[in-house]
Formats: structure tokens, sequence, C-alpha cells
């Protein structure tokens, strides 16, 4: 038995021999070869280099589910008992590169190709093409201005979620019945919610929202002028997602000290003073985790838009995803919405990078 | 027919069990004939019989039914099929689920067929939203897993320009009887380099409907229903501040979708369009046939796009148009008595009696797509003061197409063929007509208002109604669509380029057609320039 490495978790003695690691080496290499040939063939076959390959690429995922099982038993075969430790985790580590790695390089090979489903010479490279389309496409960057409003947005519903934070934290009436009823509308897909009140109750000629307007003398048209239709998409989302941002609010505040707040108090602290030099600083870090959760939700936002005004009056409710999903779904430009989708990725990861340093650096402590 | 449709007829005529009998009597008495008489009326009686099942006014069809009429009409089959012949064939049928018609019903159609031949058919269903992306993706990636499509002809270019389909025999020609097709959906559509692929299962076509009471010696909006686009505009200026009769709120003329609907609300301008840009000496309307330059900035579609603006700047629109989509102009609007005219696919004003938040039943017509009088002619870069219409043929109508996933197996596409034709029989069609099926007439033996009344349908009703199809259809200035891959894209670019002219981010009618063109090119350059050439000339006929 090895007396080397560790003994903590060892059940069983390891003595490999060198031939077994030899073939547990083997079985990588000559798998990760064979998948490895199998690709550059394919290859060579698709870009009209050599005469023989195959009809598709299946045979090459076959292969590469082979070296991966072969790299899963390898682990046995040359490092024995640790090796079955490392088989715990490894066959999920595969998966997701599968699922998330791959299908990334794929995309991002996609996004430079001039790649139309309508087209019959299939995804051709274009070089920077997409890019420079991109850049003087006024649709995106007028979604992507509509994105910095949207986003702007989560400030005024974390004000709002704050505050209804503290009106269940207090002592009310039927707290437990307003706990529940404000989170109704979290339970709602945004496709209900825009369909129910955007289609329905906010309808200009028979929706109940329109009539009352309509009974106080006013003309209702909630979708007529660029900034009210921006206004309302905003609102539905809010109404959405405001009691989702309530509800980790209201878990920090029952989450803080009560003898700091009651010291606050002795000290002769009011209601305000109270909030502002206690509650608040207190509840900073539960504030940025639901913020940034909140913007992580808004980036996404299209249900609704898609739903009820398409991007409209002339693009002002647009957001970048809906203006994907219409390129990719109505125009099968995969090509250009994928770069679109790329670049997006980048700009969000800049940006939620930026924050959290930012935050970090404003509290003092890491994100 | 369209489930909505078939309900509508059915509160307008108010079917009772005595116009039943009626219809049955008739159908009854036609049967006693000689044995002669009878032989000769054989193919008459099976359309007579068929009609009876389940019967006019007695519910909405089911599975069995489907299976009745698909065992009645088999005989166009048993003379090309003997029984067992597909004894062991395996096919895979791609089609819609809408409503839980379209494949539903096919299933009930061709089980008896299935049955008969001993082929055993695989279904694929799809939900509309769907269809376009898993028919893309497969053509894209190779990957056309089916042997039989439901598919719109819009599609074609897709499909047939890429040799992805079958070749129909000249047997099934025979077997369904294809001059019987209305004059549209005779060759170029259907077909491809000269060769036939489509089995036509519907026709499609937007049709005008107008408030009935808006007109007339007292009407608000004059005595004469208007026939011109020209009029249509004076009309809907006219009617700003004056009350509609029916329900008391502000009047409305013709109602103009100004949101996109996923390129279906291009449709709508184009029946604008129509009538000043489809001249009589080509059927090219949307592109030049030789350069694919868009033609859509040109005089003829800047007066389109200007009509809609001026109408815009007057008004005349209810609130909010500008988030109104089309099917927000049909039935939140135009039913619920908002607005006096609307140009739609001619199924959708039946919703008009049936629909609980209609308020229009009674005071609906119908007729062809309204002329100009004037229009331009491309060719000589002028306008021509004459009256031209040209109906607009919106999307086609679906049609069932046997992919080339057949060939090379002579009893496999025997079999496909043989379930194509099935489904697109002259007389299993005529029921598809007549009851909920997803499909509109679409044949001339369809417009036979004897059978329908025979059946148990009210004439006047019937004719005035299907009348203003079968008026479009064989239209001899038909506005015919493209039949070119990513047709769709050009129609979705276009919509968010009108959004942006009609919000005003544009200086004008002809700077918002410009911008379309300049869209237009960008995605022809795309598919291929010269690829989309070809296929424009071929889906023309050219």
């Amino acid at each position: 038995m090895s007396t080397d490495g560790d003994l903590l978790h060892t059940v069983t003695a390891d003595d490999i021999s060198n031939n077994r690691k030899r073939l547990g080496k083997l079985m990588v290499w000559g798998t990760a070869g064979l998948c490895a040939g199998m690709a550059l063939w394919q290859l060579a076959y698709e870009t009209g280099h050599i005469g023989n390959g195959f009809d598709n690429w299946r045979p090459i995922l076959y292969a590469y589910v082979l070296w991966a099982t072969a790299l899963c038993a390898a682990q046995v075969i040359v490092n024995g008992e640790k090796g079955k430790r490392t088989l715990f985790v490894l066959p999920a580590a595969l998966f997701v590169i599968s699922l998330v790695v791959f299908p990334l390089l794929f995309a991002l090979y996609i996004s430079f190709t001039d790649w139309n489903l309508a087209s019959p010479n299939g995804p051709q490279p274009n070089g920077w093409d997409n890019m420079r389309e991109m850049w003087n496409d006024q649709f995106y960057w007028n979604a992507l201005k509509n994105m910095v409003y949207y986003v702007l947005a989560v400030s005024v519903e974390y004000v709002i979620a704050f505050g209804l934070a503290l009106l269940l934290n207090a002592q009310i009436r039927a707290r437990k019945f307003f706990r529940v009823v404000f989170l109704l509308p979290l339970m709602l897909s945004p496709v209900a919610v825009s369909w129910m009140i955007g289609k329905s109750m906010l309808e200009v000629r028979f929706g109940p929202v329109s009539r009352v307007i309509r009974e106080f003398g006013g003309e209702p048209s909630f979708f007529g002028s660029p900034e009210i239709a921006r206004f309302m998409i905003m609102a539905m989302d809010a109404w959405t997602f405001i009691p989702f941002m309530m509800i980790m609010l209201l878990a920090g505040l029952q989450a803080l000290p009560r003898e700091v707040i009651e010291a606050s108090k002795v000290d002769g602290a009011t209601g305000w003073q109270s909030f502002k030099e206690v509650i608040f600083p207190l509840m900073l870090p539960v504030s940025v985790t639901a913020i940034v959760i909140r913007i992580i939700f808004k980036l996404k936002l299209a249900d609704v838009i898609i739903n009820v005004t398409s991007g409209g009056p002339g693009g002002a409710t647009d957001s970048v995803t809906s203006f994907i999903f219409r390129e990719y779904r109505d125009r099968s430009n995969v090509g250009y919405g994928t770069l679109l989708a790329m670049v997006y990725l980048v700009l969000i990861v800049i940006f939620v990078t930026l924050l959290l340093k930012l935050v970090s650096r404003w509290m003092e402590r890491p994100a | 027919m369209k489930t909505d449709l078939y309900d509508y007829i059915k509160a307008a005529q108010k079917m009772n069990r005595r116009q039943m009998l009626k219809g049955t009597a008739a159908l009854s008495a036609a049967a006693m004939l000689p044995k002669g008489a009878a032989q000769a009326a054989a193919h008459g009686n099976v359309r007579a019989e068929i009609l009876k099942i389940p019967g006019v006014g007695a519910g909405s069809p089911t599975d069995s039914d489907w299976q009745k009429v698909g065992e009645m009409t088999l005989g166009a089959t048993k003379e090309n099929v003997a029984e067992g012949e597909f004894e062991g064939v395996e096919l895979t049928f791609m089609g819609l689920n809408n409503q839980n018609l379209h494949n539903f019903l096919f299933r009930g159609f061709l089980k008896p067929w299935e049955t008969y031949t001993g082929a055993k058919i695989n279904w694929i269903d799809l939900a509309q939203a769907d269809y376009n992306a898993r028919l893309q993706q497969s053509i894209a990636t190779g990957t056309v897993d089916f042997d039989i499509i439901e598919m719109g002809a819009p599609f074609e270019g897709d499909v047939l320009g890429k040799g992805l389909a079958s070749e129909m025999p000249d047997w099934v020609k025979e077997q369904i009887d294809m001059d019987d097709y209305v004059d549209y959906l005779k060759a170029p559509v259907g077909t491809w380099g000269g060769k036939t692929y489509r089995v036509s299962i519907d026709g499609d076509c937007h049709t005008f409907a107008y408030r009935k009471d808006y007109f007339g010696p007292e009407g608000i909006a004059g005595p004469d229903v208007p026939s011109t686009w020209q009029e249509i505009n004076q009309m809907t200026k006219d009617l700003v501040g004056k009350e509609d009769p029916l329900t008391g709120l502000p009047a409305h003329g013709y109602l103009d979708p100004l949101k996109g609907w996923g390129g279906f609300g291009f449709y709508f301008l184009e029946n604008r369009a129509a009538a000043y840009a489809k001249h009589p000496n080509s059927p090219a309307w949307l592109f030049d046939p030789e350069t694919m330059t868009p033609m859509v900035n040109n005089p003829a579609w800047v007066q389109a796009i200007q009509d809609v603006m001026d109408l815009i700047e007057a008004g005349a629109y209810p609130t909010d148009q500008i988030n109104a989509d089309p099917g927000t102009t049909a039935f939140q609007q135009f039913l619920a008595g908002t607005g006096s005219m609307l140009m739609w696919w001619g199924d959708v004003g039946s919703s008009a009696r049936t629909s609980d938040t209609s308020v229009v039943g009674d005071v609906v017509g119908f007729g062809i797509n309204p002329a100009s009088d004037r229009v331009y002619n491309a060719q000589a870069g002028a306008w021509e003061d004459t009256m031209n219409e040209a109906p607009n043929m919106a999307y086609i109508g679906w049609g069932v197409y046997v992919m080339a996933t057949v060939e090379g197996d002579e009893k496999k596409k025997k079999a496909a063929w043989s379930a194509a034709a099935h489904l697109g029989g002259k007389d299993l069609s005529l029921w598809a007509s007549a009851y909920p099926s997803g499909f509109q007439p679409y044949r001339n033996s369809h417009f036979q208002y004897d059978e329908w009344e025979a059946a148990g349908y009210d004439r006047a009703f019937i004719e005035d109604y299907l009348g203003s199809n079968a008026d479009s259809y064989n239209h001899p200035n038909a506005a015919i669509e493209p039949r070119i891959p990513g047709i769709f894209q050009y129609y979705s670019v276009a919509e968010d380029e009108l959004a942006k002219g009609y919000a005003g981010q544009y200086g004008s009618a002809q700077e918002t057609a410009d911008a379309i063109a300049a869209a237009w090119e960008k995605i022809t350059d795309q598919i291929g320039r010269e690829n989309q050439i070809a296929i424009y000339k071929e889906s023309l006929g050219l």
C-alpha cells in the first residue's frame, strides 16, 4: 500500500502497475487523436480539400463522447482510488464544457459569417462586415440607448421596493396577507402580464383603465408617444419585478441585528436618522445584491416589449434582446444576430464587472 | 373552411332543422335518379353525401367525421393504387396544429388511406410560430426529416428553388384535376422551372370589409361605398369629428395597422400599393426582375406610404393606432365597432356575428381590394390616369408538397404523392371548404353555390361572402407575392422602417421608402443577388 499523498480519504490500496498507467494514457491519447483526426478529416472534406468524408459531423460527436468516456475511465485506470474521486466531478465538468464552451466558440465563429438561413450558400466568413453593419445600425444603437433608460429605472424600482419592504417589516395590520399579495405579480409570467395589462387593461377602447380615464374626461393613450410607451413598458416590468427586490430587502431587514437599531433609539435617533445612519448602511450588501440581480434581469427584458409594442413606436421601446429576436425569428439573420448577441454579452460582462468593482470599492469590501 | 367562418355562417343564416332537411331532401331526390344517370352523377353524389357529414349546423366535425370523409373520397386513390400496394412504406408528414385543425384533419382523412394502401404515416405537428424557424433550420442544416410537408406558397423559393421537393407525377395532376384551380393558383404558383410541385389545399387573399351603416342616403360617410383608395382616403379624412352610428363613439374610416406583425403587417401596405403599383403589363411589383432592385421606393409605393402618413397627420385614426397591429385593427377595432373599412383575409370578417366582442355582424359587407384612379407604370416610369384594380393574394395559401427524400424509392414516392393527392382531392377539398378545416375554397368548383345551398347554406350570404373571394382569385390583375427565399425577411425589415416613418423619424414618405429599399438591397446581397434574380423570375413565370 502506498504511504504517500492524501491517505485520509483512501479506502483501498492502490498498487498501479506501469502497464496499467500506460494503458490509461493510451486510451486518452488514442481517443483524443481519433477525435482530432476525424475532425480534421471532416474539415478538409467540408472545405473541399479531400473527396471523401462523412455526411455530417455526427461521427465526430460520437468520437468526442468516446474520448470523454475514455478520459473518465482513464482516471481510475491511471490513478486508482484517487481517480474515482475525480470521477465524481469530471463528467459534470465535461458536460458543462460541452454545452457552454463549445457553443460559445461556435457562436463566435457564426458571428463572423454572413449566415442567413435563406441563403443557399450557408455560413460564409465575412470578416468584420457584421461589425461594420452593427456600427451603422441605428436600430441596434437605439436599442442600446433604450437599455440605458431601462437600467436606470432600476434605481426607482429600488426605492419603491425598499419602501414596501420597510412597510412590510413594520408592525402593520394583516402583514402576512400583504406580504403574499405584494408577491403575486412576481408569480406571473411577463408574457401573461403583457397580455393582461398591456393588451387588455390598457387597451385604448374597451380596457378598464382607458374607460376610467375617459370617465374623467381624458383621452387615454398609453403607447402613442415614445416617452409614454417607454414609461408604460418600464411600469409593467417594474410591477412584475419590484416584489423580487422587495422580498430580498425584506429578508435583509429581518436579518438586521435588533440591538443596533434599539441602541440608536436609546441614543435618541429619530426614525429618519435611524434609517439613514444605521439601517440603510447595514442594508447595503443586500441592496447591492438585489440591484445587481435586478439589472441582470433587466438586461434580458424582451417578452413584454415583443408582445405589447414590438419595439415601437418607431423603436422607442425596443430592447437589445427584442431587436435580436426580430433579426433571428423574422429575418433568419443568424450571423448578424449572433454578432449582436456576442457584442451585447461582452458589454454586459464589462458593465457588470465595473459595477461590482465600483460597489466593492464603495463598500470597502470585496463584493 | 376556417372555424370562425363556419361559426359565422351558422350564426348568420340561423340554420334550423327545416333548412337542414330541405337540403338533405334535395340530395336524396338526386340519389333516386335512374341507374345510368346515377353512375354519371356518382361523383356528384359523393360531394353531396360528404357535405352531410356531420351536417351544416350539427356541431363541429370530429375525428370520426374526418375518417368518414376520408373513406368516402378514396375513389380517386383506388383508381391509381391497388389495395395494400404500399405495405411496409413509412412516411413522415410535417404540418401545423393550429386550432386543432390542419394535421388533426389530415390524420383523419388519411386513416382510411393508410388502411387501404398499407402505408404508415408518422406525424410532426408544429405550432404556427415555430413553423418558419423549423423549416428554415431543416433546410439550412440539411436535416430534412420529413417526406411530405404542409407549406405556404411563399416558402416555395426556399424549398423548390433549392431542389428539395419532388416533382409531381402526371397521374397526380389528373387525380386532383388541377384545371379546376382558381386562376391565381395555377402556374406559376406551385411550379418551378416548368415543373409542378404543389397540391393546393387552400387559397388566400385580402378582401375589403366595410360597415354598411356608414353608407347610404343617411350614411355619415356618403351615399356610396368607396371603390378607390382615393375615395377611401377622402372619406376617412371627412369622418374626423363625426360620431359612429352604432357605438356613439368617434367615427373612423379605413383602419391601417401601423405596427408590425412579424412581417405579415406588410401585406396591409401592399393592399394600398397594389392598386397603385401592380400594372397589368407586368407581374412584378416589388422588385425589378432583372436586377432585384426594390420597387418599394418608386412613386406608387411612396404614394401608398404617403396616404397613411396623411391620415396620421389628419388625426383620422383611432387613438394609439401607432400601436395597432393587424390583429388589433380586425378584432379589437373593426369588429368591436371602431372604424368602418378594413382589408383582411377572407375569413376574418367572418367573426362578425360569432365573436363575443363583435357588434357589427348585421352591418358588414364585403368586396374586393379597392382600385386606384391612376396606376404607376414602372416600365415607362410614369403615372397613367386609368382605373386599376389589383387584389392582393396575400400569402397565397397552404399546399402539400412531397420532398425529394422519397426520390430513389419508387414505392415510397408513389405512396407520398398518393397521400398528397388524397388530401388535395377535388371532393375532399369541397368538404374542407364547407366545414372547419383551416382552409378556404380554392377551386372553381368550390363556388358552385347550388351545392352549398343543397347542403343547407343560405345562398344569398354565400354568394356575397365567397363571391368577394372568387372575384379576387380570378382577377386578371391579381397581385401575387414573389415566392423568393427569405420573403418574410424583406417584409419584417420593411415593418421596422415603416414604424420609424409613421413615428415621424424620417422626413418624408420617400425617405421611409428609400430606407426600406436600402434594407432590402442588403438582404438581397446577403442571400445572393444572382440567385434571387433567377428565383424571382422563375416565381413570376418570366
